[in-house]
């Protein structure tokens, strides 16, 4: 009796949650889902029923496969970088030493900065004309002239990952010194007189407190990096020649540029399953990593 | 296994002394019991021995060679800190050797060792687990292994049993006798728990503010009391302290008429002089049946703890303890007559410092 009463108050008072996530998040996706099966375009016609078409399309075009490589280099690059940056950065602000505190308010910068002024100043970085980068190169002989870093497609990718990883480094450094501060004192110093030099004070005494937290870290950040959009638009639209096309961007062309809103759908719906499939991944190496951990 | 000198050591923080020149000596095979409450700066004096921070001023020698600015590993010492300290993710075995690992010895030999000293500390049946498979007391066992297996010269121990449980601790207190004995190590060892210090030291340093109080073996702590200090930390219940004047060469309680019998002073002290007299609860004893009573305590409360009655009272008008034998009858609210030993008599001047033992008779 009572476990029915407050089982009905419960969904009473979930009701209007679930009502408001229907209409925003249900009502979109399913309707997206229905949209994929068909060739509807953005404007004009509102699509024939295609089954899997847009889907075997999709999947079997070079443009979806190049797209998904240099997606994953993208990620896999940048969140190694902040990964690898984050932890020698949040290592370095542990230390005590005069002016710690104004460097890890600094440190936060570059990460609370919108992402859109963070691209907009490494076009300035980057410009060939007048950039910094350029100057600097020169100024100190490693280069002979200006190069368009953003315009080759040689090293647009690696300019946009450089770009990326200073932006999203300060929050891997931030939950990583969050942790180096959970490390006891006393098995520092225990390590320490049991001989342990840098090295292996790290790999036995900071990374077993270090390394459930940078695993959370390491979910959010790929998931991030996978779906990113943002400053791949603002620095390079996709280009030069696509070679800085991510899938998001891939979604954006096929859905607003062509206007194949079908196809885009389809699309979308293959990223939202691509990272569901790595989270979930995360979420079982998580579990295991904190079973050890105990 | 070797000598432990501390000489003059000084440590500041900022503009605060926390210690205000340090000097021991320890012989090869000593038992140093760092004693004091909470913020004395037995901790620290502890850890520039080990080579954790550096002393503002002084020198260390460890064997006559000065350590100080070398770095904890090449001090040729071994810690055991209360929260034990062992490395979560390595197995038992391996936060036995960790320090022959880190050193480079073989493998085998290192198997070799973390056997002797798992054998010495019952824990070979351990060795495969995880700290964290461990109770408290096992895992300080892996604890005190650690700073075993290697031989180091001197083993530092920072309040190891605080975090065990009365039985616990009482069995581990047994257990590092033993191996004091076996190993005759020279040891530091830190502690607030006056019983660990009596049992275990050959030699106690009583730390107050960041100075030794009084170094010496826990029978002269506990028999000559340099100052009013260490009578009163060392004891429990503490040593009863009462104010006192001299008058015609004899002691006179203040509030009483009369001097305390068979205590005398020399010319040390002149008529009208304060002192302070301490006479330890378990130093005296019911006169009721014919012995000589030289204090007559109103009593207030008395308490069975078991092996002995605790009676409290006053004398004179001050608090006073007395442990008798668990068998005496005693009337709450009743004087009773109490008698004592010349020699359990101890005086301290107003300084606080004990009075020269030849002003009692």
């Amino acid at each position: 009796m009572s476990g029915s009463r407050s089982t009905l108050r419960a969904w009473l008072l979930l009701l209007p949650l679930l009502i408001i996530m229907t209409t925003v998040i249900g009502w979109p996706l399913a309707d997206t889902i229905r949209l994929s099966f068909t060739d509807a375009r953005l404007v004009g016609t509102s699509g024939e029923w295609v089954g899997i078409g847009n889907y075997a399309a999709m999947l079997s075009s070079s443009r979806f496969w190049s797209t998904l490589a240099t997606t994953m280099w993208f990620a896999v690059a940048s969140v190694s970088l902040e990964m690898i940056i984050g932890v020698l950065a949040a290592l370095l602000v542990n230390q005590s030493f005069y002016g710690r505190t104004l460097l890890r308010a600094l440190l936060i910068l570059p990460w609370a900065l919108p992402t859109v002024v963070n691209a907009s100043l490494w076009r300035l970085i980057y410009n060939p004309q007048y950039g910094a980068l350029n100057a600097m190169l020169t100024q100190l002989g490693l280069a002979d002239e200006y190069q368009s870093w953003l315009g080759e497609p040689s090293s647009a990718l690696a300019a946009l990952i450089i770009a990326d990883t200073w932006k999203n480094f300060p929050l891997v450094a931030l939950i990583a010194l969050a942790a180096l501060q959970a490390v006891p004192k006393e098995i520092r110093a225990a390590s320490m007189v049991d001989g342990a030099g840098p090295i292996a004070r790290f790999r036995y005494v900071v990374l077993p407190y270090l390394a459930g937290p940078l695993m959370v870290a390491l979910v959010l950040r790929t998931i991030e990096a996978f779906k990113v959009f943002d400053i791949v638009w603002v620095m390079t639209r996709g280009g030069p020649a696509n070679t800085t096309r991510t899938l998001s961007i891939l979604v954006y062309q096929e859905a607003f540029s062509f206007q194949r809103a079908g196809a885009g759908a389809s699309l979308a719906l293959i990223i939202a399953l691509i990272v569901t499939v790595l989270s979930t991944v995360y979420a079982v190496m998580i579990r295991k990593a904190a079973g050890s951990a105990k | 296994m070797s000598e432990l000198t501390i000489r003059n050591i000084r440590k500041s923080f900022g503009a605060v002394e926390i210690l205000k020149g340090i000097d021991i000596t320890l012989a090869d095979g000593d038992f140093l019991v760092l004693l004091g409450a909470s913020g004395c700066g037995k901790s620290t004096l502890l850890n520039l021995v080990a080579g954790l921070a550096e002393p503002t001023e002084g020198d260390i020698l460890i064997d006559g060679r000065s350590v100080v600015g070398t770095a904890p590993r090449d001090r040729d010492i071994a810690m055991v800190f209360q929260s034990y300290a062992l490395y979560p993710n390595l197995t038992v075995e391996r936060n036995v050797g960790f320090s022959l690992e880190m050193r480079g010895v073989e493998k085998a030999v290192r198997r070799e060792l973390v056997m002797e000293a798992a054998r010495l500390l019952k824990i070979e049946g351990l060795l495969k687990r995880k700290p964290s498979q461990l109770s408290g007391g096992q895992r300080q066992r892996v604890a005190i292994g650690r700073a075993l297996v290697r031989q180091p010269k001197v083993f530092l121990f920072d309040e190891p049993l605080s975090n065990l449980d009365a039985k616990l601790r009482m069995e581990m207190r047994a257990e590092l006798k033993r191996l004091h004995k076996m190993l005759k190590a020279t040891v530091v060892y830190v502690t607030h728990d006056q019983i660990e210090a009596m049992t275990l030291a050959t030699k106690v340093a009583l730390m107050r503010d960041g100075h030794v109080e009084q170094l010496g073996t826990p029978s002269e702590i506990y028999n000559r009391p340099a100052t009013r200090y260490v009578a009163e930390f060392v004891g429990a219940p503490p040593m009863n302290i009462l104010p006192a004047r001299i008058a015609g060469g004899k002691i006179v309680v203040e509030n009483a008429d009369v001097p305390l019998a068979s205590a005398k002073t020399s010319a040390l002290s002149a008529d009208g002089d304060k002192l302070s007299i301490g006479i330890r609860p378990e130093a005296v004893s019911y006169a009721g049946n014919g012995g000589e009573a030289k204090l007559w305590l109103e009593t207030e409360i008395a308490e069975l703890t078991g092996p002995e009655l605790q009676v409290t009272g006053t004398i004179h008008g001050h608090r006073f303890v007395a442990a008798l034998p668990p068998t005496t009858e005693i009337v709450q609210g009743t004087t009773v007559p109490l008698g004592f030993e010349a020699e359990a008599l101890h005086m301290f001047g107003s300084d606080g410092r004990r009075l020269p033992d030849e002003t009692v008779s």
